[in-house]
């Protein structure tokens, strides 16, 4: 099983390493609580039968003057943890994003980028700004995750992470591997408008907004994108994200298996289409 | 008048675990140095109880399976099953919490001689009601240091 959405920022060996961490994990991004080791990260990811989760970082350094988990910080993580995936971030208001991208994927070994434009603040369409991120990662054959859809940090703003925005990103990068993060809920139509004409755009599970995961993923999944859609058309683009640990592992997992999926169509979500999402060979990207 | 208060981390494994701690509790009653008094062990969190039974494993199997009978898991009655500011996560546990309540977060036994008095047949449980997760209980030990 690979979960594709994890926040790695409540791992207390990531606070050890950077002083400012915690701040920024309780500000801008909005989750409060107790760091804990990585061990601890590690028993409930064994216990929910998570072979690999992909951990997702943020910089947000222009619009909040903070870093969720620094890149290099990730890369040490990871780096003696075969279960553990890092992507990158880079923050689209700085010029250099495309160079920082680089050096993360080539000198840093991380696997993939991370955006939110509602906590980083940028135009999902701006020319300018973002474009020249989405042709790096086409040039470094990586997967982007973005953000789409409600935010629940404090100074998210939803609005800007619609994923319709996406439509002439994808149409001018054709070859840009994205997941849209959330279904885009509420925009899941716009999502799955994407998802179907556009043959790299994936979407992910970690649909939560009220009620426990399975009511949210059931509204979703079931009866807005309905199941014979998925299994006609997005068999192969939908991904398992948990969105941990704004909820649990082992409750994200329960609330997809609650679909009944046919049990070809459910390895493909929980574990078959991240791989080819990632590249995984003998475990790794 | 002596009290001392010992804490206790426990890395629980699965959603649902009965962890025997009455050698950690009798161990933190020698240490204390309190020869006549009481011995209070107490959780520190809202989805775990303190619990005392036998050490058998279906009786153990049997008190899981009464608590999720009677706070099951899927009832969709449950109000608290939304996003909790305070925490900025999915507040989606209310069973846990029902369990807990049912079992309650703290027992107490005597201290005579330096030593816990406890039954032949008792064990003090911590019990995880939605692991897995890194816990914390204590052990309070309060009384006299002579006899």
């Amino acid at each position: 099983m690979i979960d594709m959405h994890v926040h790695p920022m409540h791992i207390a060996e990531l606070w050890e390493e950077d002083p400012d961490l915690g701040d920024a994990v309780d500000g801008p991004f909005g989750l409060h609580g107790k760091p804990t080791p990585l061990e601890n990260f590690l028993v409930q990811l064994e216990y929910s039968k998570i072979g690999h989760a992909v951990l997702l970082p943020l910089d947000c350094t222009a619009a909040h003057n903070c870093v969720v988990v620094r890149n290099e910080a990730l890369s040490r993580l990871v780096a003696d943890h075969a279960e553990l995936i890092g992507f990158a971030s880079v923050d689209p208001n700085q010029a250099d994003a495309p160079k920082r991208l680089r050096h993360a994927v080539e000198e840093l070994g991380l696997s993939g980028l991370k955006l939110d434009p509602s906590l980083q603040v940028f135009d999902i369409d701006d020319r300018k700004l973002a474009y020249p991120v989405y042709a790096a990662c086409v040039e470094l054959d990586i997967p982007l995750v973005m953000h789409c859809g409600l935010s629940w940090a404090p100074e998210g703003r939803s609005s800007r992470a619609q994923p319709i925005s996406l439509e002439p990103v994808v149409h001018q990068f054709p070859e840009l591997r994205v997941v849209i993060a959330h279904c885009g809920f509420p925009w899941v139509e716009d999502a799955l408008l994407l998802a179907l004409k556009y043959e790299h755009v994936y979407l992910d599970t970690a649909i939560i907004y009220a009620g426990t995961p399975a009511d949210s993923v059931r509204r979703v999944l079931a009866e807005r994108i309905g199941v014979d859609i998925i299994d006609r058309a997005l068999h192969h683009k939908l991904v398992f994200g948990s969105n941990y640990p704004r909820v649990d592992f082992k409750r994200m997992v329960g609330a997809v298996k609650a679909l009944g999926l046919h049990p070809w169509l459910e390895e493909r979500v929980f574990h078959q289409n991240a791989a080819d999402l990632l590249g995984l060979k003998d475990g790794r990207p | 008048m002596k009290s001392v208060v010992t804490r206790m981390t426990v890395q629980t494994r699965a959603e649902t675990e009965m962890i025997n701690v009455t050698d950690n509790v009798k161990l933190a009653v020698t240490e204390s140095g309190v020869r006549q008094g009481v011995a209070y062990v107490t959780t520190m969190h809202t989805t775990t109880g303190i619990t005392v039974n036998e050490c058998l494993p279906d009786v153990e199997d049997d008190i899981i399976g009464m608590l999720e009978r009677l706070a099951p898991a899927e009832d969709l009655s449950y109000r608290h099953a939304r996003f909790l500011p305070s925490d900025g996560g999915m507040a989606v546990n209310s069973h846990c919490h029902q369990r807990a309540a049912i079992l309650g977060p703290q027992v107490a036994f005597p201290i005579e001689l330096g030593e816990l008095v406890l039954g032949g047949r008792q064990t003090i449980y911590f019990v995880e009601l939605d692991g897995p997760l890194l816990r914390n209980f204590v052990i309070h030990m309060i009384g006299d240091e002579n006899e």
